[in-house]
């Protein structure tokens, strides 16, 4: 008789509290960093190619709190990724938008959108240096067409793919074009556009850092870059973990925006909402 | 009983290519404030023969009209019931209830008090600003059947409204929507594969035939209103079962009718 | 009275159709356009209207191709090169990426303990260590590789995670009452059920890993289509640029198609006609067999 059920899997796991899982991360993480300083002091670990934790830790303090060089750069880096973020979107969600709307844009149009995003995005970093120059505008443009696929993607998709039924429920009401849109198509891809809009922000992330690497004079991007290159693995590695945060945080403003917006989504916010609706309810 | 002929088809027939007809030349007259029950096995027709009453699809041939004007499309006086209550997820009970009027631009307090009534008639008291998330399937039905209810159609057509709920959920709903539609203004078209729903709830069943799809018999059920569920043990319930039941095996076993 | 909705939506949703399938009236109406617009570039460069650093001229371009193609030949040995990169690494990443994820969906205990750690890798640009590997392995072909495979694991990472997860619960008791063993639950219910999500994975994976190669190219490289780009826009050779670009482009095109006929064959339940012609062939295999 095997033991075998997915049920094995997640049991352990509902069990623990917040606080008990919470303190075992926290150990092991400990155990982690701590191995590692050790196994760097008794010599084990290469300082050039893995410095210690606290090299790397001094190294962040610096950078935030002594020399203040770090506010710039990050502050630099992430203007050029959100930037790129709204051009991109914007691009990408008005194209998807005419496209669902109207066949024969989307005739034409979309199979070269497809074409095109075989191709990573990337490649054509050297283009955007070549003509946007080695300022703010080339990181901003490869930011914007790295992320422009995910939202029109999914955006296309979702507004396309609508419930059958529901469909036919606003054609039995005799709904126009113009209520159909907003009433059905819109809410009903909000989730699909959501997920697009995520995978947008990190592209865009991803887009100005390597447009930094490529040439650039400001920004953690090329901060990091030049740290490596002048084997100054501490600095890196410090960067390497601001760019970290970055993505953190950029991460955790999308999560937010989702719990936002897909209320129907989550048991708790339903609750919520629903509450709302009933107190700002009234006949007149 | 009123006289008034409601809907009313002559040959009425769907191709949807050569060989699948869905519907084969229906013929039948409905009058006003009776309540009709399609029954007949899974792909017999009933569905698309709904849809043709509702404007939802072109006919091939025939003719069908409601009110002596023939359906060239969705109307105002015809409302609708699916299997999936079809609800909009990020609306509450009541905001779905609405819809209807908001896609028509009267929202007024008018529109708002009929709501609400709606749904305190079909049972839904205290879940007005629930979200369907949070409701049962049988709950979702009742907040679709009073969405029905607030578009003010008097010709009513479900198609399997309660096929997705259980046994116990469905016998009750029947028995509240016989209340609510016991009316002499409304006319119901209730297509089901069940057939002891079917006679449970009608004045008259239509018994439909699959490939091609035909209205092989229809049926008076002669059983006194109020209905009840007891009725269902009875002999003379038990007969009308029987007799459904030779229609359809009797075409299915590929006898003549 | 017929309402102004267009139920067109749900029929008409080729969204890619224009390239799907073979020559037909579609794909004849792109290539018209397709040539409308490079003859109204070409005049455009001609007549002064375009600038030709940024935009070069289409007879220039395809001048380019013939050039990297043939009588120079330099771009077969880039391509490789990069194909090289991008395959290995992806490879690397996959193997990592599926074998975590095993890992993590058979022992909870692990997957409880990489949990943090994922959301951290998830939201960091993993392409940014990008220069910290270039330092570590060189600037050889083996930085290039790291990067591919650290870019490209995360998709078959996640992927086989949801799809191994993704199995019913029904379906293990079903095993359970046979009495299967765990490596028989694994092999003959979990992985077949995992596959398609796993697929979808894999190619992820092999865009990233194509794109991380690239990057690293540019960060430094000696060959490579990366840096074969990046050489010839700053010497601002835009016409051979471009045709890297365009080489670049199909490749990852003929990359896609046949990661879809992967995808196609190995899927066979998916589709109609694959699964009749496989029960076709078992049934004959198995009459074969009743007859010995």
């Amino acid at each position: 008789m095997s033991d075998v059920s997915s049920d094995g899997i997640l049991k352990g796991v509902k069990e623990l509290s917040l606080v008990h899982k919470l303190s075992m991360h926290l150990g092991v993480f400990v155990i982690l960093i701590g191995g590692w300083e050790l196994g760097s002091r008794l010599g084990y670990v290469n300082e050039l190619i893995m410095p210690p934790p606290t090299a790397i830790g001094y190294r962040l303090y610096e950078m935030f709190f002594i020399t203040g060089s770090i506010y710039w750069h990050y502050f630099v880096t992430m203007f050029e990724a959100v930037c790129g973020f709204i051009i991109g979107v914007s691009i990408g969600l008005s194209l998807a938008i005419t496209s669902a709307i109207s066949p024969v844009f989307r005739r034409y149009w979309a199979p070269y959108a497809i074409v095109f995003n075989v191709t990573p995005g990337i490649a054509v970093t050297p283009f955007i240096i070549a003509w946007f120059g080695f300022g703010w505008s080339s990181k901003i443009a490869l930011a914007a067409l790295v992320c422009f696929f995910p939202p029109f993607i999914n955006t296309l998709t979702g507004l396309l793919y609508i419930d059958k039924d529901a469909t036919e429920l606003f054609r039995s009401l005799g709904a126009n074009r113009k209520q159909y849109f907003w009433k059905l198509q819109i809410p009903s891809a909000l989730p699909i556009i959501i997920a697009g809009l995520k995978l947008a922000m990190t592209g865009a992330l991803i887009g100005a850092i390597v447009a930094e690497f490529f040439s650039a004079s400001e920004g953690v991007g090329i901060l990091m870059q030049r740290f490596a290159f002048r084997l100054n693995m501490d600095g890196s590695f410090a960067a390497l973990i601001v760019m970290s945060l970055m993505g953190l945080s950029l991460f955790t403003l999308m999560e937010y925006m989702d719990v936002k917006v897909l209320f129907w989504r989550r048991h708790s916010r339903m609750e919520e909402v629903s509450k709302k609706r009933k107190a700002k309810w009234s006949i007149n | 009983m009123a006289d008034e002929v409601v809907i009313e088809a002559k040959g009425l027939t769907k191709a949807f290519t050569e060989t699948v007809i869905a519907v084969e030349d229906a013929i039948f007259q409905i009058p006003k404030g009776s309540f009709v029950s399609l029954v007949g096995p899974s792909g017999c027709g009933k569905s698309t023969l709904l849809r043709l009453i509702a404007g939802l699809i072109d006919k091939t041939d025939g003719n069908i009209s409601v009110r002596n004007a023939e359906v060239t499309g969705p109307r105002k006086d015809i409302g609708l019931m699916f299997q999936k209550a079809v609800l909009l997820e990020w609306r509450t009970a009541i905001e779905n209830v609405l819809l209807p009027n908001e896609i028509r631009g009267d929202v007024g307090p008018e529109a708002k008090q009929k709501a609400w009534d709606g749904l305190q008639l079909v049972g839904l008291k205290d879940f007005e600003f629930s979200f369907p998330r949070q409701l049962s399937g049988g709950m979702q039905q009742r907040v679709a059947l009073a969405r029905l209810l607030q578009t003010g159609a008097d010709i009513m057509l479900l198609d399997e409204p309660f096929g997705a709920l259980d046994e116990f959920t469905r016998e009750r709903l029947n028995v509240e929507l016989l209340r609510i539609v016991d009316d002499p203004e409304i006319t119901t078209i209730f297509v089901t594969h069940n057939i002891t729903e079917a006679i449970f709830l009608a004045d008259k069943v239509f018994v439909m035939t699959p490939r091609p799809g035909r209205i092989a018999a229809m049926i008076d059920i002669n059983l006194p209103k109020p209905r009840t569920i007891e009725m269902e043990t009875t002999p003379e319930f038990n007969a009308l079962i029987k007799e459904v039941r030779d229609v359809l095996s009797g075409h299915l076993d590929g006898a003549p009718l | 009275m017929s309402t102004e909705l267009d139920t067109d939506v749900n029929h008409n949703i080729e969204i890619g159709g224009g390239f799907k399938g073979g020559l037909g009236g579609a794909m004849i109406r792109h290539l018209i356009i397709l040539l409308v617009l490079l003859f109204v570039w070409e005049m455009a460069n001609r007549t002064g209207m375009g600038d030709p650093l940024l935009l070069p001229r289409p007879t220039d371009i395809v001048l380019s191709i013939w050039k990297i193609y043939v009588t120079q030949g330099n771009v077969w040995y880039h391509l490789w090169v990069t194909f090289k990169e991008a395959m290995l690494g992806c490879l690397i990443g996959c193997i990592i990426g599926i074998g975590l994820a095993t890992a993590a969906v058979l022992s909870d205990v692990f997957r409880q303990f990489l949990k943090p750690y994922i959301i951290i890798v998830e939201a960091t640009p993993r392409i940014a260590i990008g220069p910290i590997l270039v330092t570590w392995f060189g600037f050889g072909m083996s930085s290039k590789v790291a990067l591919a495979a650290l870019v490209c694991f995360f998709a078959p990472f996640v992927n086989t995670i949801t799809g191994l997860l993704g199995v019913e619960e029904e379906s293990y008791e079903l095993f359970r009452s046979l009495g299967a063993t765990r490596k028989q639950v694994f092999w003959r219910l979990m992985i077949p059920t995992a596959l398609p999500t796993m697929n979808a994975g894999l190619k992820l994976a092999v865009g990233s890993a194509f794109g991380g190669a690239l990057v690293a190219e540019f960060i430094s490289a000696q060959a490579g289509m990366g840096i074969l780009m990046a050489r010839y826009t700053m010497s601002l050779n835009m016409p051979s640029a471009f045709a890297g670009l365009l080489s670049i482009t199909l490749y990852g095109f003929i990359l896609f198609r046949i990661m879809e006929a992967i995808d196609y064959k190995v899927l066979y339940w998916r589709t109609d006609e694959l699964m009749e012609k496989k029960s076709l062939k078992r049934s004959l295999a198995w009459k074969k067999e009743m007859q010995s």
